[in-house]
């Protein structure tokens, strides 16, 4: 410390010391003269003398700047390189220490990547921690959109926000190619780009004169569609964009960075005077706001709270039952994906942790190496903290250079989230920038300290016992150490795979699960519609008859039918309904989920019926299927065939007849068991509704053929997300299949690591303690006792680790909880297997350096030394 | 500049630095050259060049202590004494000092060995 703030003065003060040493040496000078003199020189000739034997003054000066930092500099270059030399000299050490590292910083960037990206980087909006989504709540029907003059409201007397705005979509056709290609498109209420604090990268905004119901048609096209379809021409304010039954004139492109909604390429007023969007119980806006600069989540929600009750006050039916819901759009938008996000940066901080200390231990063997050359070191005078300095820096070097390697290793591993991940919630922001790599030296200079500090701090113990005695007495004492860090890497490993293993069980748990339904042999598909259409209910319901109809005279199609969600992809329909003979205020209001789906439904994914009949085609009477479930709950004592029931508030639905139980299926999800789930036979038309048909042959050979065949029934309408059911599915659980896999990934490496470095410690003691097994060889003892003692130890070394591992992942279980499928965080068998794996590899690793201890020629070995 | 017969192995100019201050009191650069010279029976000769940037260094390490006074023959110089701290390393240096001594003899007698046969 003292000799830090001597260097700054120096720097401060160059001239001070330079005036010290000139006088200083000319005191030398004088003395020397004076004593030349005296054993009778002249006074001149001894002066001269005296001179030439002192030598150059500034010799000496360039000499003594030692104390500037500059020549400290130059001291710390030279330890780099002789540090390199030192390395090239031992390339297996280097490249081992330089590929773990690698492995390590690498994985570790890569999820710190998509960590900053997904969740740390704020939205890539002005201010954006001020975005909120605004929904409103109705316990009857669970529709977070908000009915357009509800959300005029909140925007006109509300304090806490500076705009709000809402949204719908739906998808349109680009047809200028050969078949129709999918266009999404988005209405937008007013302020919408005021809301999100962006503004056209060419033209211009919507005009007021342009939002109101009636007007032309304009449109805003995103930066996506303006580079594929006009090729970026900078003329295209003003052209005419034709497409499906419509045309509007284009004002502006977005900036590529604009994408608030997936796949949004035009953006459209929606007139929010339209005499159809006057209805209170009419939904359909997703609500954005920014809050005022100051304004908290908090007082955000209790505003509009206030606002809500007075506008229930003014129309009770329906805004008594309504209550808004404000949340961060940033927590929305990322919320689910954080979790397993972050548990990937644990495991592979672990990862990080285990390469460390994988690296002390082979920096521990390679320093008890050199100890005699660190002993000599010592002796001709230098201190501990350069020996230490010159340690640290083939530390570092070996750490920058896995760190350049490991960048290569981000790079990699952002495809690979983009390919495992799709959607994965702004995947498309993760890249590598100056950040990660900045992240990733961080990572090294962490690396070095903490993997060099162990072994430099035993290397350059001062008080080195008998340094220039056999160093055969400190190795005891070392080794120990280096196996507590094996022990270390097996316990870090073996959680690690007891987390992956947990989540490869999940996911073979969840292909095991019984449906219900027969998602195999299923075609399905979207087809583009607007909401205008869906107007016309006879029109609507006959157009997608036709469809089907079609479909089923396709050869190799055994049925077709429609659902509104996809069977076994999670979603959340609750309703509430009503019998026509009511209830006793006492029993249970009957919730269900509700699914829209045409009569051939249950018999296109087998689904099977168990009493009353199937919902006929073109029956006169609206019909409703339940499942058994739904009967059980609300029907045990009496049957519901028969029953008319009816949800309130919902007035596109009339009540309807239950004709029949079919049995039950998990459609909200593979992972949940089935609820109860009424079935309205219909032809649900609206935006979104998914085609699904039974095929006799692989569903995905069948595309082509769809396509061409639905493209002689409807040639304007694109056809879209055309994916066999099985793969929407494994889809729809990406994000477990993603941490699976990576998670797995991780758990193989630290294996890898942990069995390494058992290796080469064992390797390490052989060598130690050749002598010792080269006399009891040569005493006759047995080799396959010299192999036992050594596989013995590794395992005993190993065992510890396991049994630490396991207590570990028992402890941290918590993290993996809600990740789980039908396997609890402690399953024992899972747990065992772990175990067994873990010793069977570490077996492996012992056993190579036990049986070359066991080949030791004790003769050679004795002469050794 | 001549033949360096003599010269200092580095690293053992400071201990001979500390032996020479711990003996006497406060003594300036020169003295401290003749002091070992003497010593030494003229055996050792310390490179001023090498003594000056050593006292700097042993002085920032706090192992020693300089002051500007006049000598007896009233010119300015700059006298060095040994501090507590200086005295500590002292120590270590002459254990380290007979470590070495002890492990070049053995050198040399395995090399007078090698040459007796």
């Amino acid at each position: 410390m003292m000799s830090w703030l001597v260097r700054l003065w120096n720097i401060l003060r160059p001239g001070r010391l330079e005036r010290e040493l000139d006088r200083e040496l000319s005191f030398h000078l004088l003395e020397r003269a004076d004593e030349l003199q005296a054993n009778g020189m002249s006074r001149e000739e001894a002066l001269r003398t005296a001179g030439i034997q002192l030598g150059n003054y500034r010799l000496y000066r360039e000499r003594t700047r030692d104390m500037d930092i500059q020549q400290w500099l130059e001291g710390a270059l030279r330890n780099l390189r002789h540090a390199g030399r030192a390395l090239a000299k031992a390339p297996g050490f280097t490249a081992t220490v330089i590929v773990t590292l690698a492995l390590g910083i690498g994985s570790n960037s890569a999820v710190f990547s998509a960590i900053y990206a997904v969740v740390l980087r704020p939205l890539p909006y002005p201010q954006s921690d001020r975005l909120v989504t605004l929904e409103q709540f109705n316990p009857k029907a669970r529709q977070p959109v908000i009915a357009p003059v509800r959300l005029a409201d909140w925007n006109r007397l509300n304090t806490t926000f500076q705009a709000m705005t809402g949204y719908y979509t739906q998808d349109s056709s680009e047809l200028s190619g050969e078949l129709p290609e999918r266009l999404t498109q988005a209405f937008v209420s007013r302020r919408f780009l005021e809301v999100w604090g962006v503004a056209p990268a060419l033209g211009r905004d919507f005009s007021p004169a342009e939002e109101h119901f009636g007007a032309h048609g304009v449109v805003l096209i995103s930066d996506r569609y303006w580079r594929r379809r006009f090729n970026s021409d900078q003329n295209v304010v003003g052209k005419r964009l034709r497409f499906a039954q419509l045309s509007a004139t284009i004002i502006g492109v977005m900036p590529a960075s604009f994408q608030p909604v997936r796949n949004v390429d035009l953006w459209s007023p929606s007139p929010d005077d339209a005499p159809f969007a006057q209805n209170r119980e009419l939904t359909w806006y997703t609500g954005v706001g920014r809050l005022k600069p100051g304004v908290t989540l908090e007082q955000a929600q209790a505003n509009l709270n206030a606002v809500q009750a007075a506008l229930a006050r003014e129309y009770p039916r329906p805004d008594a039952q309504i209550s808004p819901v404000v949340k961060s759009l940033k927590e929305s938008t990322v919320g689910d994906a954080r979790t397993s996000l972050w548990i990937l940066f644990g495991s592979v901080s672990l990862l990080l942790l285990i390469a460390c200390t994988n690296v002390a231990a082979l920096l521990l063997s390679r320093a008890a190496a050199r100890q005699q050359e660190i002993s000599v070191r010592f002796s001709l005078g230098a201190s501990r903290t350069s020996v230490a300095a010159h340690l640290l820096s083939e530390v570092l070097i070996l750490a920058i250079a896995g760190a350049v390697l490991g960048l290569g290793v981000a790079a990699a591993a952002a495809k690979v989230f983009h390919t495992l991940a799709g959607n994965l919630p702004r995947v498309e922001e993760i890249t590598l920038d100056w950040r990660i790599a900045v992240y990733s030296l961080g990572c090294a200079v962490a690396v070095a300290l903490a993997c060099g500090l162990l072994p430099v701090i035993r290397g350059t113990r001062e008080n080195l016992t008998g340094s220039f005695r056999n160093n055969r007495t400190t190795v005891s004492n070392g080794n120990r150490l280096r196996f507590t860090l094996v022990g270390v890497q097996v316990a870090l490993a073996v959680t690690l795979l007891a987390g992956a293993s947990l989540l490869i069980r999940s996911l073979q748990q969840l292909g095991q699960v019984s449906p219900g339904f027969d998602p195999e042999h299923i075609l399905t598909f979207q087809m583009s519609t607007s909401w205008a259409e869906t107007g016309d209910f006879k029109a609507s319901m006959a157009r997608v008859d036709r469809i089907l109809d079609g479909l089923r005279g396709v050869p190799g199609v055994e049925n077709a039918t429609v659902d509104v969600g996809l069977p076994g992809v999670p979603s959340d329909y609750q309703v509430e309904l009503k019998t026509d003979q009511g209830r006793a205020e006492t029993e249970p209001k009957i919730l269900a989920q509700g699914r829209a789906v045409s009569p051939g439904y249950f018999t296109t994914l087998k689904v099977p019926l168990i009493a009353g009949e199937m919902c006929r085609d073109q029956a006169t009477v609206r019909q409703m299927m339940v499942n058994h479930a739904f009967a059980n709950a609300y029907f045990a004592a009496s049957s519901p065939i028969g029953r008319h029931l009816s949800q309130p508030g919902n007035i596109y639905v009339p009540a309807s007849e239950v004709t029949g139980i079919v049995g039950d299926a998990r459609e909200m999800g593979l992972d949940k068991e089935p609820v109860p789930t009424i079935y309205w036979c219909t032809y649900p038309f609206q935006p979104g509704t998914r085609f699904l048909a039974r095929t006799h042959g692989d569903p995905a050979l069948m595309s082509e053929t769809f396509r061409r065949k639905l493209h002689d029934i409807d040639p304007a309408r694109s056809v879209f997300d055309m994916k066999p059911l099985t793969e929407q599915i494994s889809d729809a659980f990406a994000e477990n299949r993603l941490r699976t896999i990576l998670l797995s990934f991780f758990a193989g490496a630290a294996i890898l690591l942990a069995s390494v470095g058992l290796y080469g410690s064992l390797s390490y003691s052989v060598h130690l303690r050749r002598r010792e097994v080269g006399l009891r060889l040569a005493l006759g003892a047995l080799r396959l006792r010299i192999v036992r003692q050594f596989v013995s130890q590794g395992l005993v070394v190993s065992s510890l680790g396991c049994i630490a591992g396991l207590i570990l992942a028992i402890a941290v279980k918590r993290f993996l909880a809600g990740m789980l499928y039908g396997v609890s965080a402690t399953d024992p068998t899972t747990l065992a297997s772990v175990a067994v794996l873990v010793l069977a590899v570490s077996f492996l690793a012992s056993v190579l350096p036990a049986i070359r201890a066991a080949r030791l020629e004790p003769m050679r070995v004795l002469r050794e030394d | 500049m001549g033949a360096r017969k003599n010269d200092i192995l580095q690293g053992t100019l400071v201990l001979l630095v500390l032996e020479t201050l711990a003996g006497g009191g406060p003594m300036h650069g020169y003295a401290i050259t003749s002091h070992i010279h003497h010593m030494s029976d003229q055996m050792l000769r310390v490179e001023e060049g090498s003594l000056y940037p050593a006292l700097h260094r042993m002085q920032q390490a706090g192992w020693l202590r300089a002051e500007w006074r006049k000598t007896e023959k009233n010119r300015e110089a700059r006298f060095y004494s040994i501090t507590p701290k200086g005295r500590k390393q002292l120590q270590v240096e002459q254990e380290s000092w007979l470590r070495l001594t002890e492990g070049v003899a053995r050198v040399m007698r395995a090399v007078a060995s090698l040459e007796l046969r």
